[in-house]
Order: C-alpha cells, then sequence, then structure tokens
C-alpha cells in the first residue's frame, strides 16, 4: 500500500487518535508561519460555524518548514465562541500535522493528504493555501458539495478583477473544457474539495513519481474525476487577492507546470477524451463567477517585444513543433508593427493544439516545448489586451466565450493531430 | 459507626430515587405503599445502595405527581399512615440506608389550607403567605418554565379577584418566603420529619424562592439568605442531617448554593448529565470536558449529586441550542419522546438497549466526582412508554417479576395507577429482578458488582480529579486520588475498538490492578502506556506501588 510507505510512525499515532471523521481539511505549508495561523483559525471557524455535529480534522502537511510553522500551529489555542453558550463544535477538532519531506512538493503534500483521508475515511475533504486570505465560508463551500450532495470534486469560482487570471481565461480555461468536456473555469487554483472516493481513487494510481502530477496535482484529480464518470461542481468563494507581486513563480515556471501538466493529462487520458463531443455546464453553487472593473495594465509593449524576439530565436525549435502553415502565420504577424498586432483566436487554438500534439510525441523534449510556448502565449495576452482594454466586462466575457467555442470547434484538428505519426 | 455519627455519609452514598406509588403494593390496590416499600428493602440493600431519595408522599392533589403538596406534616393515606413511615425509616436505618425526602419549599398546591385561607380574604392573616398583584405586569421578563402548559407566571383567582405567582403550573402557587411566618412554618415542616428520623432533604426548586423587581427572580441574594437560615438552624438542631439542592442551573451560579459550606450540603450537577449522553452519541470526551472545566470547586464538606436519569424529563435546559438539537435528533427523534424542554426517556431506551453502553453510562456516573442517584429500575434497565401523558412514562410499576402485575400489585391490572411496561423488549415478562437475579451476567448483577467496588474505596466518593490529555478524544480517562488510594479510570466512548496511550509518568512505578478482575496489568514506566479497548469498554484500575 502507497500509505505504508508514505506515513510515519507518529504520524500514524496522530491519525489513530484521531479516528475516523467527516470533514478533513488540509493546508501544506512551507514557511509560512506568518500567515498559517489565520488559516487555520478561518478552517476551525468554518468547523465551529457550519458543521458542529461533524467529526472533522485539520491536516498540516509541511515541506520542510524552518520558521517555526508547524509550531505555531501546534501552538495555537482553539478558539472557544462564547464558550457553553455560543456556536461551538460538539466536537473535538483534531488538529495534525506531519513533515513529508525536506523539500517542498504539491505532489508528496497531496499524497501525504489523500493518504490521510483514505485512512480516516474522510468523506469530504478539501485543500486551501495558507497563503490566501480565507473566509470561513469558502472552507464550508468546499465541502459541502462532497459531504451532502455526491460530487466529487468541488472547483473554486473567484470574483476576479478583469484582467486577473488571463492565462486561465485564454488558454488552461478554454482548452481544458474543449479536451475534457466539462466547463469547469478554475482547474487549477490552489484551493479545492474532494470526495473521500475520489481521495483514495487517486492514491492507488501510480503516477505519483511523474513530475505534472507532483507540481500540480489538483487538475489531475478533477481529470481523473471527470474521466471516472465522478460529478464535478464549482462552488463560488469570493474575491481572492492576488499574490503580491514576485512572490509566485515566474511566467516560464507557471506555464511548465499549468500547461505541461495540461498537456500531460491529455496523453494519461487520452483514451477518455476522444470520443468526448460538445461541452456540459456543470453545477455550480453560489454565483457564476464574477468580474469586477480594474484599470488596464500599463503598455505591455515588452510583451510584444518578447513575442517577436522569441519568434525569430526559437525558430528552429518552433519549426519542429508547429506545422508550416500555422508557423508561416506566427512569423507573419510577428512582422506586423505592435498597433495592428492581432492574434486570431483560430490560429492561437490551434497553435496550442499543434503544442498539445508535439508535447505527445516529445518531437523535442517536452521541457523545451513548453518554454518555446512562453513567447507565443505573450503575444497572445499582448493581443487580449489591447483589443481589451477599454472593452466592458460583458464584451470581454462574451470575446471568452468565442474563444472556448473555437477551442471546441477545432478539437477534431486537435484528435488528428494527436494521432498523426509526425 | 453507628449512623448518626457519620455527618459526611451523604459524600459516599450512593442513593437511590423511588416514588413509594411506584415500588411495590402491599394491599392490592394497585398503588405502591410504604409496607410494601419496606417488604423490598432487603433488594435495595443486596443492590448495595445506601440511601433512598423519596419522591413527594404526601397529601396532594396529585396534578404534579405529588410536587403539589396540601399536607406537608402527613402522609398521603393512599400511600400507607405515617406509622408506616416510621416502620420503613426504622428498617432503612437498621440495613444501613438513609431516607431522603422532598421538601417542596417554593411552592404548594392551591389546595393547600394555607392557599385556601389566604384567598378567602384580602385581609385573612395567612393572604401574605403568597405572591399578590392586582396586575400581572409585576416582574416582567421572568421566564417561564412550563413552556408547554403554562402562558404566564401569574394566575388569575377569581375568588380573590387578584394575581397569584406561580414559577410552575398555575395550580402551585409560590410562597412569599419574604414573610417570616412563611419561612418559620417551613422550618417546623423540617423539625417534624427530622423528629420522625429524616436524613436529609432535598429542596425542590430552591432558586426560586424570593422575587425582586427587575431581576430574573432567581438565584437572589435573599434566596441564599432563606437557606442559610434554614441550614443553621438545621444544623443546630439536627446535626448530621444533610440538604440537597435542586437548582436546574449553571455550576457557576450552583456553586453559591454551597455557600461557605453554611448553605446546602449538596446540589445537583444537571448539566453534566446530558453531557454524559452527548460523549458517548459523540464519541468523543469534549462536552463532560468542557462542563468539568467549568464547574468551581466546592467547600470540602460539599458534594455534587450527579446522575443519569430521573423522574422527571432528561432536562436539556442547561445545555447550548445547538446541543439541545443534537440531543433531540439523537435521543428523541419522536416528538412523544420530548417534554418542556427535554426527553421523557429511560437510560435503557435511550441506549437502545445496548448493555455495553448503558454500562459505560453506568461506569461513568459512578466513578465520576459526586454522589451517584440510581433511578429505580435503571437497575435492570427498564424501559418506559412515551404514550403515557406527562413523565408518567418513567414513572410505570417497578417489575419484580414476569408474573401477575410484574410482581408489583395483586390488584387487577386494570387498577394499576399506571399500565406496566409490557412490549416484547422492555416489558415484565423479560425485564424483572427476579430473572436478573438468577444470572449472574444480568445487568442487575453487573450493577450491583459494580456499586461494590465503588462502595469499597472511599476514593470514588472523596477522592480528586485529574484529567489525562491522551490524543484519542474518543478515550476519556481520569485519576481519582485520596491519599495513597489512586484509581486509574479508562473509558471508551467509541462503538469501535480504540487503542490509547496514557501519560501515566506521575505514577511510574505503580501496578494497575484492573479492578473487576482483580488481573495485574504491566507495571507503568517510562514510555505512555498503551491500552487498547473494546467498543464502549471501560477500565477501572487501582494504581498501587508495590
Amino acid at each position: 500500500m502507497a500509505e505504508d510507505i508514505l506515513l510515519g510512525d507518529d504520524f500514524l499515532r496522530q491519525l489513530m487518535s484521531v479516528g475516523e471523521v467527516d470533514l478533513l481539511v488540509a493546508i501544506p505549508t512551507y514557511n509560512n508561519a506568518g500567515t498559517v495561523a489565520q488559516a487555520i483559525q478561518a478552517i476551525e471557524d468554518s468547523y465551529q460555524q457550519n458543521f458542529v455535529r461533524d467529526r472533522v480534522v485539520i491536516l498540516n502537511v509541511d515541506g520542510g518548514s524552518t520558521d517555526h510553522t508547524t509550531e505555531t500551529i501546534l501552538n495555537m489555542n482553539g478558539r472557544k465562541a462564547g464558550a457553553h453558550r455560543g456556536i461551538t463544535s460538539l466536537r473535538t477538532v483534531h488538529r495534525v500535522t506531519t513533515q513529508y519531506g525536506r523539500n517542498p512538493s504539491q505532489g508528496m503534500a497531496l499524497r501525504t493528504v489523500l493518504a490521510a483521508a483514505d485512512l480516516l475515511r474522510a468523506r469530504s475533504c478539501a485543500i486551501v493555501s495558507p497563503t490566501t486570505i480565507l473566509d470561513s465560508s469558502w472552507i464550508a463551500s468546499l465541502l459541502r458539495p462532497a459531504y451532502r450532495q455526491d460530487f466529487a470534486f468541488v472547483a473554486p469560482l473567484y470574483t476576479r478583477t478583469k484582467f486577473q487570471g488571463l492565462l486561465a481565461r485564454n488558454l488552461l480555461y478554454p482548452m481544458s473544457r474543449a479536451v475534457f468536456g466539462l466547463r469547469i473555469r478554475e482547474m487549477y487554483s490552489d484551493e479545492w474539495g474532494f470526495s473521500g472516493r475520489l481521495a483514495t481513487q487517486c492514491l492507488d494510481q501510480n503516477l505519483w513519481g511523474d513530475e505534472a502530477v507532483r507540481a500540480r496535482p489538483e487538475a489531475w484529480m478533477a481529470v481523473t474525476a471527470i474521466c471516472s464518470g465522478m460529478k464535478c461542481c464549482q462552488s463560488f468563494l469570493g474575491p481572492k487577492a492576488p499574490p503580491p507581486a514576485g512572490s509566485g513563480p515566474d511566467i516560464v515556471e507557471t506555464i511548465r507546470q499549468t500547461v505541461g501538466n495540461l498537456f500531460w493529462c491529455f496523453e494519461t487520458f487520452q483514451d477518455h477524451w476522444m470520443d468526448r463531443t460538445g461541452t456540459e455546464a456543470v453545477p455550480t453553487f453560489g454565483s457564476d463567477h464574477e468580474l469586477t472593473p480594474e484599470d488596464a495594465p500599463a503598455s505591455q509593449e515588452k510583451s510584444f517585444e518578447l513575442f517577436r524576439t522569441g519568434v525569430k530565436q526559437l525558430d528552429d525549435i518552433l519549426s519542429s513543433i508547429l506545422r508550416p502553415d500555422t508557423l508561416s502565420l506566427i512569423r507573419k504577424i510577428a512582422g506586423v508593427e505592435a498597433g495592428k498586432f492581432r492574434f486570431e483566436s483560430e490560429l492561437w487554438v490551434r497553435t496550442l493544439y499543434e503544442f498539445a500534439a508535439s508535447y505527445r510525441r516529445t518531437v523535442i523534449a517536452r521541457d523545451h516545448i513548453l518554454q518555446a510556448l512562453v513567447p507565443l502565449y505573450r503575444g497572445q495576452l499582448y493581443s487580449f489586451l489591447q483589443e481589451h482594454r477599454a472593452s466592458s466586462l460583458e464584451e470581454m466575457e462574451a470575446d471568452s466565450e468565442a474563444l472556448c467555442l473555437e477551442f471546441e470547434r477545432q478539437k477534431p484538428y486537435l484528435i488528428e493531430r494527436w494521432k498523426a505519426k509526425n | 459507626m453507628a449512623l448518626q455519627d457519620d455527618t459526611l455519609w451523604y459524600k459516599d452514598a450512593v442513593i437511590y430515587q423511588l416514588h413509594v406509588r411506584t415500588f411495590c403494593d402491599s394491599d392490592g390496590n394497585g398503588i405502591g405503599d410504604f409496607r410494601g416499600l419496606t417488604n423490598k428493602l432487603d433488594y435495595l440493600q443486596e443492590l448495595g445502595i445506601n440511601a433512598i431519595w423519596l419522591l413527594p408522599f404526601y397529601p396532594s392533589p396529585l396534578r404534579d405527581d405529588g410536587y403539589d403538596i396540601s399536607d406537608y406534616t402527613s402522609v398521603n393515606p393512599t400511600y400507607g399512615t405515617t406509622d408506616d413511615f416510621k416502620t420503613f425509616l426504622a428498617a432503612a436505618h437498621s440495613r444501613r440506608i438513609r431516607v431522603i425526602t422532598e421538601l417542596v419549599l417554593n411552592h404548594t398546591s392551591d389546595q393547600h389550607p394555607w392557599f385556601q385561607e389566604a384567598r378567602g380574604s384580602r385581609e385573612n392573616p395567612k393572604r401574605d403567605w403568597y405572591v399578590w398583584s392586582d396586575t400581572d405586569n409585576k416582574y416582567q421578563g421572568v421566564r417561564i418554565i412550563f413552556l408547554d402548559t403554562e402562558m404566564s407566571n401569574w394566575a388569575w383567582d377569581p375568588i380573590s379577584k387578584s394575581y397569584y405567582w406561580h414559577r410552575f403550573f398555575s395550580h402551585q402557587p409560590d410562597l412569599n418566603f419574604d414573610n417570616p411566618a412563611v419561612r418559620e412554618a417551613m422550618w417546623d415542616v423540617m423539625k417534624f420529619w427530622c423528629d420522625i428520623g429524616v436524613d436529609g432533604f432535598r429542596l425542590d426548586a430552591v432558586p426560586y424562592l424570593v422575587e425582586r423587581e427587575g431581576t430574573s427572580c432567581e438565584n437572589l441574594p435573599e434566596t441564599h439568605g432563606v437557606i442559610r437560615e434554614l441550614r443553621k438552624r438545621l444544623d443546630s438542631a439536627y446535626p448530621g442531617k444533610m440538604l440537597l439542592a435542586e437548582a436546574n442551573q449553571w455550576p457557576a451560579d450552583v456553586r453559591d448554593y454551597f455557600g461557605n459550606a453554611d448553605e446546602f450540603h449538596m446540589a445537583f450537577h444537571f448539566p453534566l448529565m446530558p453531557r454524559m449522553f452527548m460523549a458517548v452519541k459523540l464519541e468523543d470526551r469534549k462536552p463532560i470536558i468542557e462542563i468539568l472545566e467549568q464547574t468551581p470547586q466546592i467547600p470540602e464538606s460539599c458534594q455534587w449529586c450527579i446522575f443519569l436519569r430521573n423522574h422527571d424529563e432528561l432536562t436539556l435546559e442547561m445545555v447550548t441550542d445547538i446541543e439541545r438539537d443534537y440531543m433531540y435528533d439523537a435521543f428523541a427523534n419522536d416528538k412523544a419522546m420530548r417534554i418542556n424542554l427535554g426527553i421523557r426517556r429511560r437510560l435503557a431506551p435511550m441506549m437502545e438497549n445496548d448493555r455495553r453502553r448503558i454500562e459505560l453510562l453506568n461506569g461513568l456516573l459512578l466513578s465520576m466526582p459526586g454522589t451517584p442517584i440510581i433511578y429505580y429500575g435503571d437497575e435492570i434497565g427498564m424501559g418506559d412508554n412515551i404514550y403515557l401523558g406527562d413523565r408518567n412514562g418513567v414513572r410505570t410499576p417497578m417489575q419484580w417479576n414476569g408474573g401477575w402485575n410484574a410482581g408489583f400489585s395483586s390488584a387487577d391490572p386494570e387498577r394499576l395507577y399506571s399500565p406496566l411496561i409490557s412490549n416484547p423488549v422492555y416489558g415484565y415478562q423479560s425485564i424483572n429482578v427476579d430473572s436478573q437475579r438468577r444470572s449472574e451476567h444480568s445487568l442487575l448483577s453487573w450493577t450491583k458488582s459494580v456499586i461494590q467496588t465503588r462502595n469499597s474505596f472511599r476514593v470514588f466518593s472523596r477522592g480528586s480529579i485529574e484529567f489525562l490529555s491522551p490524543s484519542n478524544h474518543r478515550v476519556l480517562a481520569y485519576v481519582r486520588q485520596l491519599g495513597e488510594e489512586k484509581v486509574l479510570v479508562v473509558n471508551n466512548l467509541s462503538s469501535s475498538a480504540q487503542a490509547v496511550e496514557l501519560n501515566l509518568q506521575s505514577y511510574k512505578g505503580h501496578i494497575p490492578i484492573e479492578m473487576f478482575g482483580r488481573n495485574l496489568f504491566p507495571r507503568i514506566g517510562d514510555l505512555p502506556y498503551l491500552l487498547t479497548l473494546a467498543p464502549y469498554q471501560f477500565f477501572w484500575f487501582r494504581l498501587r506501588r508495590i
């Protein structure tokens, strides 16, 4: 069994003490002593307010913090809301902490969480980030669909500002929606929920050594649920503050992790999506996603320059990834002046599908393929921002929906390229 | 030691609560009586209890099960005579069983001569023995206790054309304890029964004795003054007699009723009771630990009284709304099981007749700090009848055997004061004293054994308690200690087997000796002490340093 080698004796001892639970919320950490307390408190508050009768546990999986993150958690006193006359959980709110290794790894963290969920027979689980400013209602929104209903995967929905989450808007969402046939907007997120059944199923899969799973396991869980015929849904959480500038991975690393993971999912689950046509909406709890106005970012001329430079410098690599006619069109638009530049949806979709197919065939090292996508994404981003700098939220939404439909329209082309020998 | 020499007897008592009407009928009229009860004292002695708490047996219109008293100084003829009571008392004392009676201070029946005089005219000397008003606007905001039946704490008296105050049923007018004559009359009542030889009084509805505008009319300083006055006179005239308070309040509020050991000797710990049920249902020690953490220290000579079930509903006044909802869902999903703010069920049916859970709860009752009270019939696992009115479903005849009327009475069954429990699970043919006496593995035999064990070790009744904090929250563990006597109690509150590691460093070198089988367990060393417990299992270990 996977957990036999995964879980240390002390962790097992803690789990034994907890026993069977209804709900598990996990919080992976790595040097988060400064923020983890507020996250733990939000989880505990949610338990106290929404799940007073239920058997619950807060699980911290730590990647080798050196800033006393786990000590901070262990030293927190439970809030006794209103003592005996206030709203408070009838049962003990358990807190368990463990260190899964000396280096942080999303995959190892998740694997540890899944093993604990499996052993504790948790019915509904959620994972939250220690850096997100959590509202206690978020926890309930992530847990309830799997607990009260029969949903296996719960994706979050946030209130986004107009120009927030553009990689998801222009690539991850429309592409995953077209391929897997479900309209899940935030498949890549720091917060998500899942059922105990899905946890067990994922735990039992022998894919934990794969880099794509280790880096961004949440989308893999979602796709596992979709391809296993389990029910997925979305829960609206509310506004999510963007991470402080410079605190997250750069665009290259982000694309490597997310798009790399998505392409890997295409390959791993290819037997499940080839014959799937059309897309379905998934049940959504709370509001649908919300957009709020935002001033357009400052000039993105640099993005355009990086696009042009990239197309020129990576010509050899791009020629091994893209079909000649596609590359020719890209070279052509890279030659126009910035003010007239436009990366049309049709070309963007075709480009991405050819990248996915090349990734599958490993025409060159996969990491190089993903890196070669970066300048093209910069070009598409520049085009998008130019086009929507002054457009209304509704216009932008309509355009995004049109992009999704373009991905769906060209899906046969993806399948054709996917099956092609070269 | 002679009974009267042991002035702290109540601390070591195991009290058996019964209503004389329910226990045994000696004259075949379908109603239990003192002669019948006297005949059953051998059974109670055999059970191991050493005090009986008698529910009201005074003359009464019986509109509130005898708590509506119409004469404080005689015995309801239905139950016998005062001489019958004296005979019973002597027989109990000869078996070293003490007797505690009810003293309903707060109110009388509206049929009591005092009230009849008081309502007769506004000039009557007894008029001021009760609380009257020309309007029903006084004491606004004071809570109504019997929500299911009463709309107001004031009732209109058509005879004297004014309102009288009542905290309970409208046929139970509250006495006016601001009147010295009332306090004197109540002292006379106490003297009457003390002279006969009763060992203590359970004072009913204590918090409500005095009323003051702008207050909740509960737990007022003047009420404490009344209690202190009675206690002083009692200690002076009848040393060794005990006062037990019925104050359904939070522990911090009840604490005041112990005063400086100059008010009550004992008081019920009402909030603990529902939390014991809750802890077993939730499979988590949190409810018990939380309420005991909120329980203040009490004077050395005082003691809490703890219980699982009694003649009233399982009261849910001292729980939060969330806890009350949970208790209803867990134990009273049929609305007929609920009354007022509580649950009218007996122990065994609440535990779904699960012997393991019944034993666990009794194990908790008998091992936690306080004097335990066992409600009649619970020692054999009697059932209830939720379809009888009020709380009569838990007041059915005692089931002595499987024969005519369960051995309770020779009357025609139709004449019994209450129908017997007769369903196939809890009926007297299945659940009765005689059949359980024949089996050493019956609940009755087990109860005798556990009471005997408790009675053998004073640490249970007088010892301190230290809760252990094993990480497994399904396990409730504590150490009771009195001098060198130490007992470790470990309870598995869960329906599944549990492993628990106990930090017993303070007891390193001691050998745990399981108290029922007297088996030795491994000596306590440096490592956490590992125990495994079957579902709902509990251990009592004597810790000995040998």
